[in-house]
């Protein structure tokens, strides 16, 4: 019998250990634990967007400014202070002696010019790179090959063998721009300019070089007669508004002048790296655990792919002596009923969002709960109208689809989070800027203007279709807009829900009559919302298009005085909300829920909370999360 | 059976190269790409992004190349979820999912062939309705519905077990549980079936007439026979149970594989879409082929052919 046995008990005692060794032996428990959403793409600050990418860049670098956790005006980073030309477009800043790297060196100018550098580089492929285009020749250098101009300074890179480290850059020669041709020396057509095979004719030391862009991989290979490979042609960096004085000092020329440029600075995509490592360990392996070195609050102890961030107190921070958290983990978790779950059970101490259907239970909760405080941010919820088709490029029928729609009942049956009903598409809370609101609900005047469009009682009116991407959350509020407009106005609509890359492609090739869309603003200015909206613009896919509002946003950049810049942002929306090629519906708010012990933790109009600032209290003093609560 | 293994090999490769050209065709057909986002990219930078994937050349191109670096052992680097190669993902996903998966596995035969015996072998008595409606119960019952439930009374009611996470033993319980019920339900069910096949003939009859004791008769001869139906079962179940569930590793938060199976695709992450259903066509086709010879040992009438 115990013959017959021993198999087993092999077997067993082999799935045992291999069980046991992928936990991983338990790790001490952490000062502060969180739900960080889901897994974050990287941790380069230079090619990310989202927010849990946010969250762990700004904990383990640190920028120019950084945004105050409650006001969120920018206040000193790695610059301990700055200076502003007269003219409003050139920042000198001064860096802190004890800024330094979690390798002991310290974070120099240099630093900067070269993140900025990387940042703006074609190669670099950037999402946010437009982030940087208000530095001067910013645009031009991010454009790579197609941004230079006959007559421009450029730089001309050269192959680096193939198996050389991936973030290092070839050789540099500089020299001025002359023309572009093809191959047998002709000038080359329009419709070619943008062909790999052009040649860049750029004149250095006097001599005419003929450049072809070509991968390291098959640069081996000889080129014809008189032609050279690189990697590739740009404008040449030197001439872009990025200048490192000495060690200490850095000048960022703008465009023109840029009022929120201060709190670009504090945003993480323009943060400093650390050259050696990136260079050492090429991208994106100078981001694992083991390599990568920040100049932030925490350092990153390890990272478990869609498990957790650890992150530790950084013993070389200048700041150190105010970050009061030692050891914090940032937990992955995609599902927002599991977030729930660990919170409710105390394992965490703060989760991003309570999911829609425990949330109208906690907000209304008697006696008020002490963990939760939803308040409004820069983000809007609206629908785009898709200008190009009939009927919808009849103004009296925006205006009517409009006025049927009853923002209150929306709020009430669907929202539980106390969602303002929105008339504007800039949602309050920006300083000195009054949301310019479209006219309010009313479906006589809207039973009015269909008719005069030539549809009394929607009679003749072509079905149309409301796209949404797949949520429950978007569905419901489709489903009662559809029910509202058929009710009022007598037309026929139907929902339509595509999985989002699916609905992605829709809305950009303007395959929709009606389309729903979020905006999160990336800074506290009107601009971040109304640039959207320019004839073209890559977000504004409803095919409207106006050119006095294209020159208000223009001149709003040109702009340094305050007041008047707001004038002209309040001048832009007011035609926006005339034409009507979106339809406002509410303003986001926040739904953290946050445990009453965590002290330093804010509530503001960009929903960002720097970890630096929290800290833990079990005194039970009352929280900043809670003034102004609902029962306090 | 050397013949029969190199013969099963060979159509492996065919079986892998299938699926890998099914896939990336389907994925490519689909609308939209990888580096789809709210914020549309400018026409330059995502040109350079898709340089550095490769996705710029014909789509016949992209093929030869992809298939090139797959038959080196390359799967390219993720391009949407982590920025880690897809050998890394599937390096620290796989192992996870295999430990919760083996732990439900085992508990789920376990449970399931002594549930299906003693229904087989008390046939018709209270036990064997019991059993049968529990089993019943456990297949129509979708995962996230056991979970929901089993986290409501043993988190919220007993706080015996952590709602969620990984990296102790205790947190590995309830998930294992909740993977492993319905194949449970499973073995049992076809356990019992079989078991009754089993018990009606000829052979049975025999062993019981030289005199073997009850207990030697259910469970060395008639169960060995009646496990055939389990372990053609257990092959693709085994496939599928290993490289996790997309249900139960979100509700438990466990860092397996299972998510992936589902988010490469709707993320259009390519390069990891493929590297995981590549993994899932092994590790399928090995399963199945371990079944097929294992009915030889099982059942001395099988000839591998």
């Amino acid at each position: 019998m115990a013959r017959a046995l021993f198999p087993w008990v092999v077997l067993a005692a082999l799935l045992f250990s291999a069980v046991f060794s992928t936990l991983g032996g338990g790790l001490p428990p952490a000062d502060f634990t969180f739900c960080n959403e889901s897994e974050v793409k990287s941790l380069d600050p230079a090619i990310v967007t989202g927010s849990p990418e946010n969250r762990m860049i700004n904990a383990l670098f640190e920028g120019l400014t950084r945004l105050h956790p409650q006001t969120l005006e920018p206040i000193p980073g790695v610059a301990e202070r700055w200076d502003l030309s007269d003219d409003g477009v050139v920042y000198t800043f001064y860096l802190r002696d004890t800024a330094r790297w979690s390798d002991g060196t310290l974070v120099t100018a240099d630093d900067f010019r070269y993140s900025l550098r990387r940042f703006l580089g074609p190669r670099t492929a950037a999402e946010y790179a437009y982030q940087a285009w208000y530095i001067k020749n910013g645009r031009k250098y991010n454009r790579g090959g197609s941004g230079v101009e006959p007559g421009d300074p450029v730089e001309v890179e050269l192959n680096l063998p193939p198996d050389a480290v991936n973030s290092l850059r070839g050789e540099l020669l500089h020299g001025t721009f002359v023309r572009l041709e093809n191959q047998t020396g002709e000038p080359l057509p329009d419709d070619e300019r943008d062909s790999t095979d052009r040649v860049f004719v750029v004149e250095i030391d006097g001599q005419e070089n003929r450049f072809v862009s070509k991968d390291d991989a098959d640069a081996g290979a000889t080129p014809h007669d008189g032609l050279r490979w690189c990697r590739q042609v740009l404008f040449d960096f030197r001439d872009v508004g990025v200048e490192a004085v000495d060690d200490r000092t850095l000048r960022i020329t703008l465009e023109s002048p840029t009022p929120f440029f201060l709190s670009l600075m504090g945003f993480y995509p323009l943060y400093p790296v650390n050259q050696t490592c990136v260079e050492t360990h090429g991208s994106p392996a100078w981001t694992y655990p083991e390599n990568l070195v920040g100049n932030g609050p925490f350092t990153m102890q390890l990272r478990r792919i869609r498990d957790r961030i650890r992150l530790a107190k950084s013993e070389t921070y200048w700041n150190r002596d105010e970050v009061k958290l030692n050891v914090i983990d940032a937990l992955a978790v995609d599902s927002i009923t599991t977030a729930m779950n660990l919170y409710m059970t105390g394992n965490v101490d703060w989760i991003t969002e309570a999911p829609p259907t425990a949330l109208r239970e906690l907000i209304h909760a008697e006696p008020p709960r002490d963990d939760i405080n939803p308040s409004t941010w820069l983000s809007s919820y609206y629908y785009l109208l898709n200008t190009t088709k009939a009927p919808l490029d009849d103004l009296r029928v925006r205006q009517a689809l409009h006025m049927a729609v009853n923002r209150e009942e929306i709020a009430t049956k669907i929202l539980a989070a106390g969602e303002q009903p929105a008339l504007s598409l800039v949602p309050p809370g920006i300083e000195g800027y009054v949301p310019q609101l479209a006219l309010p609900q009313d479906p006589d005047e809207a039973r009015r203007l269909l008719a005069e469009a030539g549809f009394p009682e929607g009679k003749g009116f072509p079905r149309i279709d409301i796209l949404y991407n797949t949520h429950e959350a978007h569905q419901s509020i489709a489903e009662l807009i559809r029910k509202q407009w058929q009710r009022e106005l007598g037309i026929s609509v139907r929902t339509r829900n595509e999985e989002w890359g699916t609905y992605l492609s829709s809305q950009r090739q303007a395959r929709y009559d009606v389309c729903r869309k979020g905006w999160v603003g990336d800074y506290a200015d009107p601009n971040t919302f109304l640039d959207m909206f320019v004839t073209g613009g890559e977000q504004n896919n409803t095919g409207w298009g106006d050119p006095r509002y294209d020159e208000l946003i223009a001149a709003a950049a040109r702009e340094s005085d305050p007041d008047k810049r707001m004038a002209i942002f309040r001048e832009a929306e007011q035609i926006l909300m005339r034409d009507l090629p979106i339809l406002p519906l509410y303003y986001y708010v926040s739904k953290n829920l946050v445990k009453p012990h965590v002290r330093g933790f804010y509530n503001n109009v960009q929903d960002f909370h720097p970890l630096w600032s929290i800290w833990v209290d079990d005194s039970g003093a009352p929280n900043e999360f809670m003034q102004g609560a609902r029962g306090r | 059976m050397i013949a029969f293994c190199i013969r099963r090999a060979l159509w492996m490769v065919l079986t892998v190269w299938a699926v890998f050209t099914v896939s990336f065709f389907l994925m490519r057909a689909v609308p939209g790409g990888p580096f789809d986002s709210e914020r549309a990219l400018e026409p330059e930078i995502e040109r350079n992004l898709k340089r550095k994937y490769n996705l710029d050349a014909p789509l016949y191109q992209q093929y030869f190349q992809t298939l090139g670096q797959v038959v080196r052992g390359d799967l390219g680097h993720c391009m949407r979820i982590g920025d880690y190669p897809v050998a890394t993902v599937i390096r620290e996903g796989l192992p996870i999912s295999a430990a919760l998966g083996s732990v439900a596995l085992s508990f789920a035969l376990v449970l399931g062939l002594l549930a299906g015996v003693t229904s087989a072998v008390s046939r018709g008595s209270a036990a064997d309705v019991g059993l049968r409606l529990v089993a019943t119960v456990g297949i129509a019952l979708p995962n996230f519905v056991i979970a929901g439930l089993c986290i409501l009374v043993f988190v919220f009611q007993f706080g015996w077990f952590p709602a969620a996470g990984w990296g102790s033993p205790i947190q590995v319980v309830l998930p294992a549980f909740c993977l492993g019920a319905p194949y449970a339900a499973y073995v049992a069910r076809i356990t019992r079936t079989s078991m009754l096949d089993v018990l009606s003939q000829d052979f049975i009859r025999t062993a019981k007439a030289k005199g073997a004791s009850p207990g030697r008769v259910t469970f060395i001869h008639a169960l060995r026979g009646a496990l055939l139906p389990v372990a053609s079962f257990l092959g693709p179940a085994v496939a599928g149970i290993l490289t996790g569930s997309l249900v139960v590793e979100q509700i438990f938060a466990v860092p397996g594989l299972g998510s992936y199976f589902v988010q490469a695709a709707i993320l259009r992450d390519y390069t990891l879409a493929m590297g995981v259903v590549m993994l899932y066509t092994v590790l399928l086709y090995t399963m199945n082929w371990l079944v097929d010879m294992s009915y030889a040992a099982l059942d001395p009438r099988v000839e591998l052919n």
